[in-house]
């Protein structure tokens, strides 16, 4: 009962917001007026009062000035909105299910417009301007900074052929039936020319990557058909650009030169790889850049930001495929910026990419909302109905023949399911909406504009909300949630070596030969000149494996401070982890010494232990039972310590935890964690020193020993508190690690510590 | 026409060899004129040196491994059938002819395809991967750039991964489960074998 009142009062919390929102945004637009009256007054008052010296100016104490936060403010308030609403739909879980964010956007579009239009003012329409240059930049970073390389690559070829011959033939089908149409006497559209048809075509025909998104994220489709179809939705913008000006200017000038079409496909080229190329160099130079922003790390996350902006800008001016450059850019970006950025620098990136784009989709769709509303339309039956279904007929068919045409090169076909979501998925959105917007202003616009909205609207609510059900329906197979393996990355490499090595053998340059040239021109020039110092020269298992290492650790780290005890967010800069000079030396140890140090410590420790059973009296009742387990967390502990060792590390000139922690902790220990607190303790022995090279320390852990025992009497402030407080972390996520968020109270009354780690039997006593 | 059935009887056991691996016979044909260039002193069967003398393969840090896999137990020769039957491991698996169930699973299958991948890792073929040989195909793979610590955290880790029955080696059912979520058959396919 409890939640459902609280989602209903939530509800109402939201209705409400919403109308306050918008009629505070309304009400200030009417101040305007009511303010430069005022203002107009006080002058007039300033002015008497200077003549006449006998009256005093009473000095405003609070006055109201709002043209002059006028536009920043709005803005604001829009994005409020934006992001209530998101917040809102979340919250209510019924509907979310059914229906997709963005008809539920689209919706709350139109109640907003709605209102705005019953007080009386223009409701604002999505302007082109705001959409091209800020709206839709972020999204399309977002998408292509995360994009799955390896599958994209994989698919190239089919995603170009949908992207390029699939559009072209949507363009000419759409244009060509429609002017058909307009033929027709009763449908009273013999004014729409056939470019004026063809242009309407291009505008119509992309799938546009912004609706893509927002729907396919939802239902969570496998990664093959994603691609495909997202993939045709990035790529078909340069075809769409060409083709938009093409016509615009041929309708433009009512003639079509045989020049002009050639012309025409040469631009296309132009377009599509000058779009590349810039944002090939932006990538270039932004990797290169990244390589000297160890000294400033707080500003890396911008680079990577405006580096992409600026690719995108950049091929706007001239005219070329804004999308593809930011594609481009960011693709060639990511793998040397990652390599050379700070862990905290690639987090940030991370999140401000998704809140961005997650800002700019849900804007995108209120303000289409709105949009419609504020209107001019024309609305013709004809023109709007059988536009809808000549685009649904003509993407059938094109997704059809070229698939039949695709699978003749293709090792994995694409079967009929696969054929009916790509076909399906053809979302249209708010680029053509803002393309229509573009057009010059008349009648033929508006005509247009109401069936692009109509289409949009089709597509979105319909096929939007319709294509989860259908996925589940056809059992169409869906994204496998795949834990990161270090043994699927073993064995893909291998495989990949081992398909090389099978292609040179038939002498057959095939997808491996040209990848692995790639990767080895990649390792032997690129690298060097794009990733700093010494990364440049890591193997990229080795980069995995540091990467999962690092993610188990922050793991552990975070599910230790959910057994309530002072933990560090020890967001780790793997750039930190790097070798100084030569550490060889002091790791070559002898047999002989190692066997010796590890008795000696084995010693101590249980001397230790035996010191503890005498300590305090709740130990002395479960001593049998807590050796058990301790011994065999110990090991375990040890265990994870030696992996987490490697990349846990604190920057030698920064001190993350204050000293202070390390008294809570104590604390606290003597309530319940004594024993564990002088395991931990002892622990400090066994932990590794920073400042030396982390790079493997599988199975000497005394080596790590003996270098930790060696710099402990020089450097036991920086390091030891830190580390007392990682040890102590690692205590509770051992208890965590055995299943059941042991806690001691637990372990003292029951006898039941996990079989399986008792392994270590040298340290029983 | 006339010359490609010729050039066919030159293949020996040409039919047997198309049913057992299911290529066609312009595979085949394809596949024999490489096997013929490959064959520099025309002996009419392959040696170590004419695989080493293939480019790609001595930058390739498995390729000893490959060579190897070629020659099975003892003979150091491979006739033309060991050779296609060998490459026939890598044909796409044709998902519609395996559904008619064939009594013999054909050489591309999946199972087949992991096996053959297998055999690659596990030289002394005693079934399962020792931590040494892991070791030593990351060492092949990762080269002189990662230290021995390095390595052995990386055994380990992979070994503590998927070692369910905890003897401390990979067997092939655990290695199967590792890569249950990469396409094997896409993966271990190249394209003109189909």
């Amino acid at each position: 009962m409890a939640p459902l009142r609280r989602s209903s009062t939530l509800r109402l919390t939201g209705l409400l917001c919403l109308s306050f929102l918008v009629f505070f945004s309304r009400g200030f637009a009417s101040h305007d007026v009511v303010s430069e009256k005022s203002s107009g007054t006080i002058q007039e008052d300033s002015h008497s009062q200077a003549n006449s010296t006998a009256h005093k100016k009473t000095f405003p104490v609070l006055s109201f000035n709002y043209e002059h936060v006028r536009t920043p403010f709005e803005i604001s308030l829009w994005i409020l909105l934006a992001l209530f609403m998101k917040l809102g739909f979340h919250i209510i879980p019924t509907v979310s299910h059914i229906v997709p964010e963005s008809c539920l956007l689209i919706f709350v579009g139109l109640l907003v417009g709605g209102i705005i239009k019953a007080t009386g003012e223009q409701p604002p329409v999505l302007d082109s301007n705001l959409f091209f240059l800020y709206l839709l930049p972020p999204i399309i970073l977002d998408a292509g900074y995360f994009l799955p390389m390896r599958s994209f690559t994989e698919n190239i070829g089919t995603i170009l052929m949908f992207a390029v011959v699939g559009t072209l033939w949507n363009v000419f089908f759409i244009g060509g039936m429609m002017y058909a149409v307009c033929q027709i006497d009763a449908a009273e559209l013999a004014h729409v020319d056939l470019l004026s048809c063809l242009l309407f075509g291009s505008i119509i025909s992309a799938v546009d990557p912004v609706s893509v998104l927002a729907v396919f994220e939802e239902i969570h489709i496998n990664e093959l058909l994603h691609i495909l179809v997202f993939g045709e939705s990035l790529l078909n913008d340069a075809v769409t650009v060409v083709l938009y000006h093409l016509f615009k200017e041929f309708a433009h000038e009512q003639t079509v030169t045989v020049t002009g079409a050639i012309l025409g496909v040469i631009s296309f080229f132009v377009v599509s790889l000058g779009g590349v190329m810039v944002g090939v160099i932006y990538g270039i130079v932004g990797a290169f850049t990244s390589r000297f922003t160890s000294y400033s790390r707080v500003i890396e996350p911008l680079f990577v930001f405006l580096y992409s902006y600026m690719a995108y800008l950049s091929a706007e001016i001239f005219h070329l495929s804004g999308i593809m450059s930011l594609i481009a850019c960011g693709v060639i970006m990511r793998p040397y910026v990652e390599a050379n950025i700070s862990h905290k620098s690639y987090t940030t990136v991370k999140y401000f990419l998704k809140m961005w784009s997650s800002v700019s989709d849900t804007l995108i769709f209120i303000f289409l909302g709105v949009s419609t509303v504020a209107g001019p339309h024309t609305w013709n039956w004809t023109f709007v109905i059988f536009t809808v279904i000549f685009c649904l007929v003509s993407r059938v068919l094109g997704v059809i023949g070229l698939t039949a045409f695709i699978n003749k090169f293709r090792i994995v076909k694409l079967t009929k399911k696969d054929q009916f979501i790509i076909a399906y998925g053809g979302l249209r959105g708010a680029i053509a909406f803002s393309l229509g917007f573009l057009l010059d202003n008349g009648e033929i616009k508006n005509l247009f504009l109401t069936a692009i909205i109509t289409v949009i609207f089709f597509t979105v609510f319909v096929q939007g909300m319709t294509i989860r059900p259908l996925v589940e329906l056809l059992a169409v197979k869906k994204k496998k949630e795949s834990k990161e393996s270090i043994n699927e990355e073993i064995h893909t490499q291998f495989l990949d070596h081992l398909l090389t090595g099978i292609e040179d053998i038939c002498g057959h340059y095939g997808h491996h030969h040209w990848k692995d040239k790639l990767n080895r021109f990649n390792k032997t020039y690129v690298k060097r000149w794009l990733i700093a110092g010494e990364r440049s020269t890591e193997p990229q298992l080795i980069s995995f494996y540091n990467k999962m290492e690092l993610k188990q650790a922050m793991m552990m780290v975070e599910s230790g401070s959910a057994a309530k005890l002072p933990t560090i967010v020890s967001t780790v800069s793997i750039r930190n982890v790097q070798t100084k000079g030569a550490p060889k030396p002091s790791r070559a140890i002898s047999k002989s010494r190692e066997e010796e140090i590890r008795r000696l410590l084995r010693a101590n420790l249980q001397k230790t232990r035996q010191r503890l059973r005498s300590y305090s009296r709740y130990e002395l009742l479960n001593d049998a039972l807590e050796d058990n387990i301790s011994e065999a967390r110990f090991r375990k502990q040890r265990e994870m310590e030696r992996r987490m060792s490697h990349y846990l590390t604190v920057p030698a000139n920064r001190q993350e935890t204050p000293p202070v922690r390390k008294h809570d902790f104590k604390m606290q220990c003597i309530n319940q964690y004594n024993t564990f607190l002088f395991h931990t303790g002892y622990h400090k022995v066994y932990t590794y020193d920073d400042s030396e090279s982390p790079r493997g320390r599988a199975s000497p852990s005394c080596a790590d020993d003996v270098s930790e025992l060696k710099e402990t009497p020089e450097k036991p402030d920086q390091s030891s508190t830190p580390r007392a407080n990682r040890d102590a972390e690692l205590k509770p996520k051992e208890q965590d690690d055995q299943g059941d968020q042991l806690k001691v109270s637990r372990c003292l009354s029951d006898p039941g510590p996990n079989p399986e780690d008792d392994e270590d039997s040298t340290f029983l006593p | 026409m006339g010359s490609s059935s010729s050039s066919r009887n030159k293949i020996p056991n040409a039919q047997e060899l198309m049913d057992q691996t299911g290529f066609s016979s312009a595979h085949l044909l394809r596949l024999y004129d490489r096997f013929e260039c490959l064959d520099r002193d025309n002996k009419g069967y392959l040696s170590p040196d004419d695989f080493e003398a293939v480019g790609g393969l001595a930058m390739n840090p498995i390729g000893g491994r490959i060579i190897d896999a070629f020659f099975s137990s003892g003979q150091d020769t491979v006739d033309f059938s060991s050779f296609v039957w060998i490459l026939a491991h890598f044909r796409p698996t044709d998902r519609n002819r395996n559904k008619e169930g064939t009594q013999q699973e054909l050489p591309d299958s999946r199972t087949r395809k992991l096996k053959f991948a297998f055999q690659l890792y596990d030289l002394d073929r005693d079934g399962k991967i020792s931590r040494e040989e892991l070791l030593q195909v990351l060492r092949a793979m990762l080269g002189l750039q990662v230290t021995e610590e390095q390595l052995q955290s990386i055994a380990e880790r992979a070994i503590q991964e998927v070692d369910l029955d905890k003897d401390d080696a990979i067997s092939f059912d655990e290695f199967k489960k590792s890569l249950e979520k990469v396409d094997i058959d896409t993966k271990m396919s190249i394209g003109f074998l189909k």
